[in-house]
């Protein structure tokens, strides 16, 4: 019988994903807790045991930095999975979708007639403030029109049930080998739940990346050279990039492995000589893509590398310049977004947010910072963020006067109540606030994976679920209910 | 395949070779010690000497006593060839390639990488635990060896993994018989005859070919039938005629193979023709220095054909190399 902290759960206040408010489990739970209580005592605490040495074995790690070394660390894990009732979940994969080929149809607009400007949708102040629109962009459409091909949309769910859109990654998003990995984790440990419940499994992922990715190379061939472009091993997703080319059978390439030669195309250099390259997966951001084109001082990127792509000769996946959508601004108006290109309403909401660029919303984000949370337009990773009622007097002082100082640079939206699930914590169950990144794929087909990755915080009442900073994960299941 | 991988496939399994004989090594020497009377004249520095890391160590440790020759040996980070640091470098070059090799070599070599950085400690303070932690190591590397070998297609990334392991191995073998030269100093005293040949067995069970020297040799370790079984034998695994013929056959699997292929046939003629009989000290040091600078020769060749795209960055020179 596995046991329910009750004290941290009475005062638990937020939705939790697996337990109702009489802590039973919800439907799509049943399954998973039959299977919990029926576990020998001790049982779990050894299983957790062998799942941490098997993550340790199969070198599941990312690497911090802030300790003055690079530290591979062993990823964090709660193995008590986060479920999802499948038809709930069809409708955010419809959701998900739906946001994808609008922000595609967005960013190819921005970069070619900006129709959606001027008809006074999008205003051309957002646009002039962004850090990661690149002129070196414009005037080109790629093949399919899309240009965010791999993209991780933050969910949260509030304490009204309701599921929120917190952000689009749009650049380089990453997290899709540790949900992969969190899975096959768990069938090495726990086979029979596997064989008991409807889990709906997760690992056509790589094909579906591969085939995505194939649909972008510019030579008619069955088997195009794909190759994935990591900044090197001390990189702290490396561990993906390596995950990935693998699962997919494609070169693990860094930016000196790449030339690009008089014809204007990518080639690799191997130990027969140079080898034409079709596709790039590339997981560098924009500045350090072409010393060419962006920042000149990157050792990481390929000089001439915009030039093979602005030509057709190569296919890059994400495009050059589609951060121009990742950005925090910008995501306040996806709502619209979606209205003008599809004439549909969202599926999925976004958080009410408050834009400091304007000057009434900036009155009200000051004047109730203590209730807020804000973000700076274009961080990733949790960074740089105050929430504001965990906040102090000072350090909301601070944010107050950067936020006059640059107040394009700044959202504000309110603190939600962030659904919590069931964590393991000794041999008792607590509830831990949780995000779910599914991930989302475009180029001549539309494919979202089945869950995605869940984060969670592993300390009690933390937000925080950035694995850079602490947080963990869990393997995620959608869960068929209906049979 | 990529310049930079077969390089790093190539230094990482002359890594993972360099960590195996090094253990193979230790635990050799750490037995022989036992049986030598007290005072014969030799002790722990002769591993730096074989090990070619004498100046090295020299530049970080005062006294070349056991406990600071083992743990330069074993886990000492600033030698870049301490069993440590060769499966530590071995792991993080595998992580570069994880995408040409079967999936369970990651793991085996992480948990190998593992086992060594938490018992390395284990194997410096004593003997009485050495002996079983270095076993456990080379037992690692063996199975990491068995895996490739049953699991991998016979591909470049696999000519690449052999051709690193066999250089190592035919350097690390001469290195070991140089182990006499580095004892018996000309002019020096000269060794009873009853050590000098506990030498030579142990010269023998560090490249495990007791058993198979004696099966196919005779039962009597006399100093030049050693060396001409580990220089000239072509059945043993761990000679030097062996290890370039392995080469041979890897280069033959590679494309634009002519120049280091030369220089592999070369080495051969020449070590395949060394006159063993009656062999002096000093004639062996000057074999054994030969063949190494062959294979340092072989080396060069190999990474001048097709590790040098890797290393630069002039798409004209690049298409001219490799017409």
């Amino acid at each position: 019988m596995i046991e329910i902290n009750e004290q941290e759960y009475g005062a638990n206040i937020a939705f939790d994903e697996l337990l109702d408010e009489n802590r039973q489990p919800r439907p799509a739970a049943r399954a998973l807790f039959n299977y919990l209580n029926a576990l020998p005592p001790g049982e779990l605490e050894s299983r957790r045991e062998a799942v941490e040495a098997a993550i340790l074995t199969m070198g599941i790690t990312f690497t911090v930095y802030s300790e003055g070394t690079n530290i591979d660390r062993a990823w964090p894990f709660d193995i008590v999975p986060r479920t999802i009732a499948k038809n709930e979940w069809l409708r955010i994969e419809e959701g998900l979708k739906q946001r994808l080929t609008a922000l595609n149809l967005f960013i190819n607009d921005l970069y070619n007639e900006q129709k959606i400007v001027k008809d006074g949708v999008f205003p051309l102040e957002v646009l002039a403030g962004s850090k990661n629109f690149r002129t070196q962009c414009k005037g080109i459409t790629p093949r399919f029109g899309v240009w965010a091909h791999i993209c991780g949309t933050d969910l949260v769910r509030d304490k009204d049930g309701v599921v929120y859109v917190l952000e689009d990654n749009l650049r380089v998003p990453s997290g899709v080998s540790y949900m992969l990995g969190n899975r096959e984790v768990m069938k090495r440990l726990f086979p029979e739940i596997f064989q008991a419940s409807l889990i709906l499994p997760v690992d056509d992922y790589p094909t579906q990346l591969y085939d995505t990715l194939a649909a972008l190379s510019p030579r008619e061939t069955s088997w195009p050279v794909i190759a994935v472009l990591t900044p090197g091993i001390f990189n702290s997703a490396y561990f993906e990039h390596s995950y990935l080319a693998q699962q997919m059978g494609a070169y693990l390439v860094e930016g000196s492995d790449l030339i690009v030669d008089k014809d204007n195309c990518v080639y690799m250099k191997t130990v027969t000589g140079l080898t034409r390259v079709d596709v790039i997966y590339r997981r560098i951001d924009d500045d350090f893509l072409d010393p060419e084109a962006f920042r000149s001082d990157s050792a990481l990127g390929v000089p001439g590398l915009m030039r093979a792509w602005r030509e057709g000769n190569v296919g890059i996946a994400n495009a050059p310049g589609s951060g121009v959508a990742d950005d925090k601004v910008v995501y306040t108006y996806v709502p619209q977004i979606i209205q003008y290109y599809l004439n549909q309403e969202p599926i999925l909401a976004n958080v009410p947010s408050y834009l400091c660029m304007f000057e009434d919303q900036r009155e009200y984000v000051l004047a109730n910072l203590d209730k807020l949370v804000v973000k700076p337009a274009n961080e990733s990773g949790g960074y740089g963020m105050l929430i504001g009622p965990r906040a102090t007097p000072e350090e909301r002082d601070q944010f107050a006067a950067l936020i006059r100082e640059n107040p394009r640079n700044y959202m504000a939206q309110p603190t939600l109540d962030i659904s919590t699930a069931p964590t393991l914590a000794g041999n008792q169950l607590v509830p831990r606030h949780l995000d779910l990144r599914p991930f989302v794929l475009q180029s001549d087909r539309l494919f979202v994976t089945t869950g995605g990755l869940t984060r969670v915080a592993m300390k009690a009442g933390s937000l925080v679920v950035n694995s850079s900073q602490g947080g963990g994960s869990k393997d995620t299941w959608i869960v068929d209910t209906e049979e | 395949m990529l310049s930079r991988v077969a390089e790093n496939l190539y230094w990482m399994a002359r890594y993972l070779e360099r960590g195996e004989n090094t253990a193979r090594l230790i635990n050799t020497t750490t037995k022989l010690l036992l049986d030598l009377p007290r005072g014969a004249s030799f002790g722990w520095d002769v591993l730096l000497k074989v090990a070619g890391l004498d100046s090295e160590f020299h530049k970080n440790y005062d006294e070349a006593n056991e406990s600071n020759i083992m743990r330069f040996l074993i886990e000492d980070p600033r030698n870049p060839s301490s069993i440590m640091a060769c499966t530590r470098l071995a792991r993080e070059n595998t992580r570069s390639f994880r995408e040409v090799l079967p999936n369970e070599m990651w793991e085996r070599i992480n948990s190998l990488y593992l086992y060594v950085k938490q018992n390395a400690p284990r194997a410096v303070s004593g003997r009485g635990q050495r002996y079983q932690v270095l076993n456990t190591i080379i037992e690692g590397r063996q199975s990491i060896v068995g895996l490739l070998f049953g699991s991998m297609s016979h591909d470049l990334a696999y000519q690449f993994l052999k051709l690193g392991r066999n250089l190592e191995r035919a350097d690390m073998t001469t290195r070991i018989l140089d182990v006499n030269s580095a004892i018996l100093t000309p002019g020096g005293d000269v060794l009873p005859e009853s050590i000098q040949e506990r030498l030579w067995m142990s010269v023998l069970t560090t490249l495990s070919a007791y058993q198979m020297y004696r099966r196919h040799v005779g039962v009597h370790i006399q100093p030049d039938k050693v060396v001409s079984y580990m220089l000239i034998n072509q059945d043993f695994p761990r000679t030097v005629l062996h290890c370039l013929g392995e080469l041979e056959g890897c280069l033959a699997a590679l494309p634009h193979n002519t120049t280091p292929m030369r220089t592999v046939r070369r080495a051969w003629r020449r070590t395949a023709g060394m006159k063993v009989a009656g062999l002096t000290p000093v004639v062996l040091h000057e074999y054994l220095d030969q063949i190494q600078t062959d294979l340092a020769a072989i080396h060069d060749r190999v990474a001048e054909q097709y590790f040098y795209l890797h290393h630069h960055n002039d798409a004209q020179t690049q298409t001219a190399t490799n017409q």
